[in-house]
């Protein structure tokens, strides 16, 4: 494990900062072709749960990821007709660097829902959000993205949006 | 209660009245007498395995405890110190010697008990006059259910059909046991509590509101949504307000239920037939878990149990948990992941479910207030035991539900 320089730690900024926005605006097939063949989206419960034991709001592989994403562009997944109105901040960043080359990325996000599917209600999501990421041609490609809410663990709403 | 809701008028052998959804006072004449005088589904035995572990429930506005005592005794115990109203546990689930009140350092017993008073020489009253409140506490193969005052049905009677659902639960396990240990997700609904089990035993709405699944991928609910005369599956009335979609004769094979094969899922398939035998466990293995819940608060959610807990007029959590099988772990990653996939708020089935009751919940307020219900009332049978069976697309499980339910709010029951 080593920190990253300056040059990379804003390239890996830059790619995170993208990915948000491609998930903000439900850009959904860009969003998925972001992800590496052997790709974790994982929402736990709470910090610390062990996905082989323990129920996760959402712990996709890279073929569930693909069917959720073929499941919201049937245009038939309520839950997301029509989309809700999302604008995160990502921040408090730290980078790590792995020994296999790989980048480990951190962050705390706030993330604004209007959520318009059925009540018209403004949500507030926030949390932890781990990022393993390599280079792949002149971007990066994301392993696994795992987001721990502050509430993950208490009663949520519907979470089909891409978090 | 400022008027008397007259129920035979609301809930009719064909239709609803939409102010059941949305009523005030109907909810709160729910909470006291489904909830705070009638049967309810609290936890199952296997998530308090040990002396002191406790876990905590909400029932109605009451925050309860469900422990086992020293004497492995299981206690279903008002979340209140008898002194001034404090909680006494504030976590989901733990394990305790004893509950001490945070405010004056009360100290009761595992069995609700008070043992000891702070500062005791100002303190006339004799302790036993002041223990916890308990429940009437009653179980069935591990699922552990009470009621808040003593009950005017008999824990038997109450349950009536439903063993045999449950016992089709624990039969899927080789040790006939079932093993709830992978935490529970709560999801939040905004819409009224009784639209989560009318819904889990509908079997009309699975080709309309799962449409989006049913076209993004392949599972086992893709035969229970072809033409009206393809679908084989059944709903089932089984009396007392419990109500079934039975998939069963839908199945074209062995463990489709569990999206597995016989060859795939060898070693289970191996446990359940030196357990039971060849040909019950086949039969097991082919029809597998039900899909049915139990009045008011238990879904048995094939792999997966279900609670209902109403938390308002228009809100309710539903928690859900996957249903590991004792003897059979080697199930466990595949149940989570499928659990995962149906059950909860990023899933693929209950998120829509989730929207789907929401907007039912606003548009009830609009314009004519009535739900129809009449779906296959001229084709539904009914068999000597009185279990109503009728297609898999028709209201005769949610007609069991709403006759049940009105004869506990009439006070017959």
């Amino acid at each position: 494990m080593a920190t990253v320089s300056h040059e990379v730690a804003h390239e890996l900024e830059a790619f995170i900062v993208q990915e948000a926005r491609l998930a903000d605006e439900s850009k959904y097939q860009d969003w998925e072709d972001l992800w590496a063949d052997d790709a974790v989206y994982w929402v736990p419960l709470r910090e610390g749960d062990d996905p082989t034991k323990t129920v996760s709001h959402l712990y996709d592989n890279r073929t569930r990821l693909a069917t959720r994403i073929r499941q919201l562009k049937t245009g038939y997944r309520y839950s997301q007709v029509p989309i809700s109105g999302l604008r995160r901040v990502v921040s408090n960043y730290e980078y790590t660097e792995q020994e296999d080359g790989r980048y480990t990325v951190e962050a705390n996000f706030y993330l604004p829902e209007y959520s318009i599917q059925s009540i018209h209600d403004f949500r507030i999501w926030s949390g932890r959000v781990t990022y393993q990421l390599s280079r792949r041609g002149d971007s990066f490609q994301i392993h696994m993205k795992k987001i721990v809410l502050v509430n993950g663990a208490e009663p949520i709403p519907t979470l089909a949006f891409l978090i | 209660m400022t008027k008397k809701i007259d129920y035979k008028a609301l809930i009719q052998a064909d239709k609803i009245h939409g102010s059941v959804y949305t009523a005030d006072e109907i909810y709160e004449d729910e909470l006291e007498k489904l909830f705070y005088s009638s049967w309810v589904f609290i936890g199952h035995d296997s998530e308090i395995k040990n002396a002191g572990d406790y876990i905590t429930r909400e029932i109605g506005r009451s925050s309860i405890i469900m422990v086992r005592g020293k004497d492995n005794d299981i206690k279903v115990l008002v979340n209140r110190c008898s002194h001034r109203g404090n909680m006494l546990c504030n976590e989901s689930k733990g394990n305790k010697r004893n509950f001490t009140c945070p405010y004056h350092g009360w100290v009761f017993g595992l069995n609700g008990d008070l043992l000891d008073v702070s500062y005791p020489g100002g303190f006339d009253k004799p302790l036993d006059s002041l223990n916890m409140q308990g429940l009437v506490v009653d179980s069935y193969r591990g699922f552990v259910f009470a009621c808040f005052k003593e009950p005017t049905v008999s824990f038997d009677d109450y349950l009536g059909n439903a063993k045999k659902l449950i016992d089709r639960s624990c039969e899927m396990s080789p040790t006939g046991k079932i093993d709830l240990k992978a935490g529970w997700i709560r999801q939040h609904f905004d819409a009224n509590w009784k639209m989560l089990p009318e819904n889990d035993t509908d079997g009309y709405h699975v080709n309309y509101v799962h449409q989006s699944f049913v076209m993004a991928i392949d599972s086992q609910y893709g035969e229970f949504v072809g033409a009206e005369d393809s679908i084989k599956g059944v709903v089932k009335d089984w009396g007392n307000g419990h109500t079934e979609i039975d998939f069963s004769a839908g199945y074209v094979k062995p463990l489709d239920w569990l999206g597995s094969t016989l060859e795939k899922s060898k070693t289970y398939v191996d446990n359940m037939r030196a357990a039971y035998g060849e040909e019950k466990a086949d039969k097991i293995l082919f029809d597998g878990p039900p899909h049915a819940c139990i009045f008011p608060n238990l879904f048995l959610g094939e792999m997966n149990i279900v609670i209902f807990q109403p938390t308002g007029t228009t809100s309710s959590v539903q928690w859900s948990t996957p249903m590991f099988l004792e003897g059979a772990e080697e199930l466990d990653f595949k149940l989570l992941r499928q659990s995962e996939g149906a059950l909860g708020p990023a899933a693929f089935l209950l998120a829509d479910d989730a929207s789907i009751a929401e907007r039912a919940q606003k548009a009830l307020l609009a314009g004519d207030p009535w739900c129809d219900l009449s779906r296959g009332l001229s084709r539904e049978t009914k068999d000597d035991d009185g279990v109503i069976t009728s297609h898999m697309t028709d209201e005769a499980s949610n007609r069991g539900f709403w006759h049940h339910y009105r004869s506990v709010m009439l006070g017959d029951n």
